[in-house]
């Protein structure tokens, strides 16, 4: 069975025992609500699966959400305008992440020390400029956003279909993510094939680091203030997402549909948890134990693979 | 031989710039006081940087080692409260941590997991099991015998630094004149000689991170030692540092390339930074801002020296 | 040389199977002490498996061992290691940031350290080559690591030497070298088991030969009772000609390429040459000499420092991105490293580098790209039972396939081989051969470095020569030989 199969099953599964467990589970309330959660960390694991796909890493992403976050919020509060204050935080995410890309490509630094790097940067001017303040009080229509619907949808999880959407479509049908394909799995081989390697790193860092500034706009949106340490709740989760999704960490295998189920497993987890009243405590370990399962198949799967070849 | 010896690194240009600068404008940067805080507070991280110099040198990773520190540090804190002897504690909480480590070993080596994931996902084990135990609290009432001991001096030098020494001391004779360091060498740089050469490569991989947890156990006597009490997220973040201070004391994420004096480096750069900053009154935003820069630094100076 | 009653070594029947493929089929070999016995055979043949039976690294079904005529056990490496037996691998086994000596006693480190120094100290004086034993096998050539690795091999008391393509990495000299050592060996009464493509070297240094085809033997012959042809003939099952005759290019078309003044930062100074459209024009040279430097830099992997590089007559801009798109491509000498993803699909890699020829507007669509590569596929019959077989399984022929694959696709008029047919057997040799004089027939050009000599001469129209990183010499057809290149690539001006 395919790796994506086996997590389909996972989510299933979980469903299952959840709707066994609790009674609550299966209400259209508790329901819409797994899926909001689960699209604020899906946009974040989209930018992050493109990354990924190209062999590196992006450890910044929580800082980013925080600092575009309260960029956004800031700039809301000062002009009044949400589209201005929506452009500054998208402006400040893809800003981290051209300077990201930028350090990779440019000064060669490898992924993980660079982003690192980042990530205490960008947290120490966000509690700088914050100062310990707290903004909070935003116009209505912003905060449609985070709890509006449209078509139907809370506005998050349509900006969650859309992503995956367009992310899928990036990464299938145009050359661009075939070519990023090709660098993760062997980037000397791309660049002398003529991939412009250093183009295509910066685009995909960029992206990152967008989408990380899409998802602090949004959370903005639903807590409804800022603080310099808005995104930290959320930061432990998303590197557990990646290889529950099923992006291989060495490069050039995954995709956006995996991250999906990765983003659902985990949020299914932590409303699971909630709802049967199991203490935060636990979350680590159960989110352990299921990155190791998951990895687990994925590594039994790939030696099975390779012992038939 | 397999050395010790190096061109001087970009790290120790650096090293010393950050000596001068926080000397001349801090003015209790030089004093003894806070040179001996600095020693102190860099000696825990040199614990968890030494065996994770051995687990990068051997291409792996290992991002449990805050999450165990912080498990074994409440495991020993407990053992204190119920009013145990401080020995089979520490037996107890070194145990811990090697028993992590072999476990990290174990989906690393045998099962052959990415050393990104397993040890991940052994993060969330650890972390979860030390706040389960404690919901999330610090454990306190541990006596006095263990912060005595912290606070002891040996021949004037704090118990953290002495134990620093003694542990880069081990480290080096281990890793430069030992037949598990030269099969370290190997395993990161040609695994398939080893085993071509009959030796169970796999023992010994699985024995180097079984050291990194025993060092984890290590370091958490001394940080409950410090803080006097236990608590779980104490050294969240710590692996972290640990990695960057491997990385920009000059030891390459590939093929058996490590240098351990350089490790020393690292850690003492971060510590430095920090302690200095601090001296300066920095606000502790900025200072967490400076870490960053450091380390891109650091690494850009390596590796404009290599390109010349 | 000693002859003793039985011999040193000898295998019988020895028979093996990976999950339902027969690799070996009741395969017979022996050696005497003091004889050097060659194996030929094309990749795939069995040579790889049968010395990592001898060595103890695979467990034969049937058959079995003997030595000096009594019946032995190889259950282990330990085993072959205690017999006596020592293999040299191709990639060597040798750890990088270990010292001479440390790798040499690699698994029986002795708690004296300067002992094992002076003990490896000694051992390669004997061999010929002193070193200091404290450097680092990285900062080493690849010569002196495969002294050391024959070092390692003496000094586990190898009676028995196994050598797989011994002089694939190395220079004319260093061969010549090489073989004065191996003579040596034999004084001392060392069985040598040789593994070579090389058949010229076949009858240079050969006391024996045993061709194996398909997992069997084929047949054990003496060099002076046999000729190149028929071993050929042995090794592919059926008749052939082994050297291949090309149809020289009569009249070149336009210049291709020309480079003026070239100097890169990888050494390279000072070069300039011209290729025609129509040509194969080849690059000569010892090793270390820069030719594929001189390849990279016209290619746009390293970046150049002066002079130009014209393609057509318009200047090109700098960048492998450059290149590939005004139609050149390189194929590199480490195909598994540089010139393919190994964890990519043959489908994969043979798109990667004509992505923006293929799909201008970038929408990637899968039928379309299927039937380019199944076309291709085709076209240079390369073996695979699907396109989306990993490019990793496949044989050095298929995969240097693969690779000039991808330079068609991306529509490359202007193509650079460096070592195009090394590891590669016989019989795929002829066809890449086959394939680059076809290309050339319809106008495009191709430049080629090789360090051997006779494919040079047999496939080239002109050469040049390179020495200490520049170009010293042309030479044209007519003087195409052997040792005008030699003199050329060795001469100290």
């Amino acid at each position: 069975m395919s790796s994506f199969a086996w997590r389909l099953l996972g989510v299933l599964l979980l469903c299952v025992v959840l709707t066994l467990s609790s009674s609550a589970f299966l209400t259209v309330g508790n329901l819409l609500n797994v899926l909001r959660q689960a699209s604020l960390i899906f946009l974040i694991a989209s930018g992050l699966t493109l990354v990924i796909l190209s062999a590196g890493l992006d450890l910044s992403i929580g800082a980013n959400l925080g600092l575009s976050a309260c960029l956004a919020a800031a700039v809301i509060k000062a002009t009044g305008s949400i589209a201005i204050g929506i452009g500054a935080g998208l402006g400040c995410g893809m800003t981290i992440g051209i300077l990201n890309g930028l350090l990779i490509t440019m000064l060669r630094l490898p992924p993980f020390i660079a982003t690192y790097g980042m990530l205490w940067m960008v947290y120490g001017i966000n509690y700088w400029t914050m100062a310990g303040n707290t903004i909070y009080g935003f116009p209505a229509a912003f905060r449609e956003i985070g709890s509006g619907y449209l078509l139907g949808m809370p506005i998050p999880v349509l900006l969650m279909v859309l992503s995956l959407i367009v992310g899928a479509v990036f990464t299938r049908y145009t050359t661009w993510g075939h070519e990023i394909y090709a660098i993760g799995a062997n980037a000397e081989v791309a660049r002398l094939s003529g991939i412009p390697v250093r183009r295509r790193l910066i685009l995909v860092y960029t992206l990152s680091g967008a989408m990380s500034g899409l998802a602090g706009i949004v959370y903005l949106a639903r807590l409804n203030s800022a603080e310099a340490g808005i995104g930290e709740p959320l930061l432990p989760a998303r590197h557990r997402l990646r290889p529950i999704g099923g992006t291989s960490l060495f490069g050039g295998t995954g995709s956006l549909g995996g991250a999906l189920i990765g983003a659902v497993i985990l949020t299914l987890v932590l409303n699971g948890m909630n709802l049967l009243t199991i203490s935060g405590n636990w979350q680590p370990l159960i989110t352990g134990v299921i990155l190791l399962l998951a990895a687990g198949i994925d590594t039994a799967a790939r030696k099975w693979n390779e012992s038939q070849a | 031989m397999a050395s010790a010896r190096r061109r001087i690194p970009g790290i120790a240009w650096l090293l010393a710039v950050l000596v001068l600068f926080f000397s001349a404008f801090g003015t209790r940067f030089a004093s003894a006081p806070n040179l001996i805080n600095i020693g102190n507070q860099s000696s825990i991280l040199l614990l968890l940087a030494l065996p994770m110099t051995l687990i990068i040198m051997t291409e792996g990773l290992d991002l449990s080692m805050g999450a165990v520190l912080g498990l074994s540090g409440v495991v020993l804190a407990l053992l204190l409260a119920d009013g145990h002897a401080l020995p089979m504690a520490l037996a107890a909480a070194l145990g811990v941590g090697t028993l992590f480590g072999l476990a990290n070993g174990v989906l690393i080596v045998a099962l052959g997991m990415p050393p990104f994931v397993a040890t991940l996902g052994m993060l969330g084990v650890a972390q979860g099991i030390a706040l389960a135990m404690t919901d999330g609290q610090s454990v306190g009432g541990i006596g006095s015998a263990l912060p005595g001991i912290y606070a002891s001096r040996w021949m004037g030098i704090p118990f953290a630094i002495v134990v620093a020494l003694l542990a880069y001391a081990t480290f080096h004779f281990l890793l430069y004149h030992t037949r598990v360091g030269t099969y370290v060498f190997a395993i990161g740089g040609n695994r398939e000689a080893l085993m071509l050469a009959g030796v169970p490569a796999n023992r010994y991989h699985v024995l180097i991170y079984a050291i990194g947890g025993l060092m984890a156990g290590a370091g958490a006597f001394l940080l409950t030692g410090r803080m006097s009490v236990g608590h779980p997220t104490a050294a969240v973040g710590m692996e972290f540092d640990a990695v960057v201070a491997v990385i920009v004391g000059g030891t390459k994420l590939e093929r058996g390339d490590g240098w351990l004096p350089g490790t020393v480096l690292g850690v003492l750069t971060v510590g430095i930074l920090k302690n200095g900053l601090n001296v300066m009154a920095v606000p502790s935003s900025l200072q967490i801002a400076s870490i960053g820069m450091l380390v891109i630094v650091a690494l850009l100076l390596d590796s404009l020296r290599e390109r010349s | 040389m000693k002859v003793n009653f039985a011999p040193l070594v000898e295998m019988r029947g020895i028979s093996k199977s990976f999950t339902g493929v027969r690799a070996l089929d009741n395969v017979s070999l022996e050696a005497n002490s003091g004889e050097v016995h060659i194996l030929v055979g094309q990749n795939g043949a069995g040579k790889s498996t049968l010395i990592k039976v001898l060595c103890g690294a695979h467990h034969p079904d049937h058959g079995e061992f003997l030595i000096d005529g009594k019946k032995v056990r190889i259950h282990s490496v330990a085993d072959a290691r205690r017999l006596g037996i020592a293999v040299i691998f191709q990639e060597f086994s040798l750890v990088p940031f270990l010292d001479v000596a440390q790798n040499i006693y690699l698994g029986r480190e002795s708690r004296d350290s300067r002992k094992m120094h002076t003990e490896a100290a000694r051992l390669l004086e004997q061999l010929g080559i002193p070193m200091d034993t404290h450097l680092l096998v990285n900062d080493l050539g690849v010569a002196q690591q495969q002294m050391i690795e024959i070092a390692k091999a003496l000094s586990q008391n190898a009676r028995i030497l196994v050598m797989d393509e011994p002089t694939a990495a190395l220079s004319e000299h260093e061969i010549l070298r090489l073989f004065e050592r191996i003579r040596r060996l034999k004084q001392d009464g060392i069985a040598i088991i040789y593994i070579s493509h090389r058949l010229k070297e076949v009858f240079e240094l050969g006391d024996r030969i045993t061709v194996l085809r398909d997992g069997c033997v084929a047949a054990t012959l003496v060099p002076s009772k046999t000729s190149i042809n028929e071993l050929v003939s042995l090794m592919v099952g059926r008749e052939v000609d082994a050297t291949y005759r090309r149809r020289f290019c009569e009249m070149p078309g336009e210049i291709a390429l020309e480079t003026r003044a070239l100097s890169a930062v990888n050494g390279v100074r000072d070069a300039s040459i011209q290729v025609r459209s129509g040509e194969i024009v080849g690059l000569a040279g010892l090793v270390g000499a820069g030719r594929t430097e001189l390849l990279r830099a016209i290619f746009g992997a390293d970046r150049k420092t002066e002079g130009e590089i014209l393609l057509g007559g318009k200047r090109l801009m700098e960048g492998p991105e450059h290149s590939v798109a005004s139609g050149v491509g390189l194929v590199p000498e480490n195909r598994k490293t540089e010139g393919l993803a190994l964890i990519r699909s043959v489908h994969d890699n043979l798109l990667v580098a004509a992505l923006p020829r293929i799909f201008p507007n970038h929408i990637y669509r899968f039928r379309k790209a299927a039937r380019v590569v199944a076309d291709l596929i085709e076209r240079l019959r390369i073996a695979t039972h699907s396109p989306k077989r990993l490019a990793r399984l496949l044989s050095g022929g298929n995969q240097q396939k693969v690779v000039i694959g991808k330079w068609l696709n991306a529509g490359s008029r202007f193509l650079i081989f460096d070592e195009p047919t090394r590891g590669i057997d016989v019989g795929a040799k002829a066809e890449i051969f086959s394939l680059l004089d076809s290309l050339v027939a319809q106008g495009a050009a191709v430049l080629m470095v090789s360090s051997e000599l006779p494919e040079i001469v047999a496939v080239c129209d002109r050469a040049y020569v390179m020495r200490d990183r520049t170009i010293v010499g042309e030479l044209q057809r007519s003087e195409l030989t052997e040792e005008n290149i030699l003199r050329l690539a060795m001469h100290h001006g």
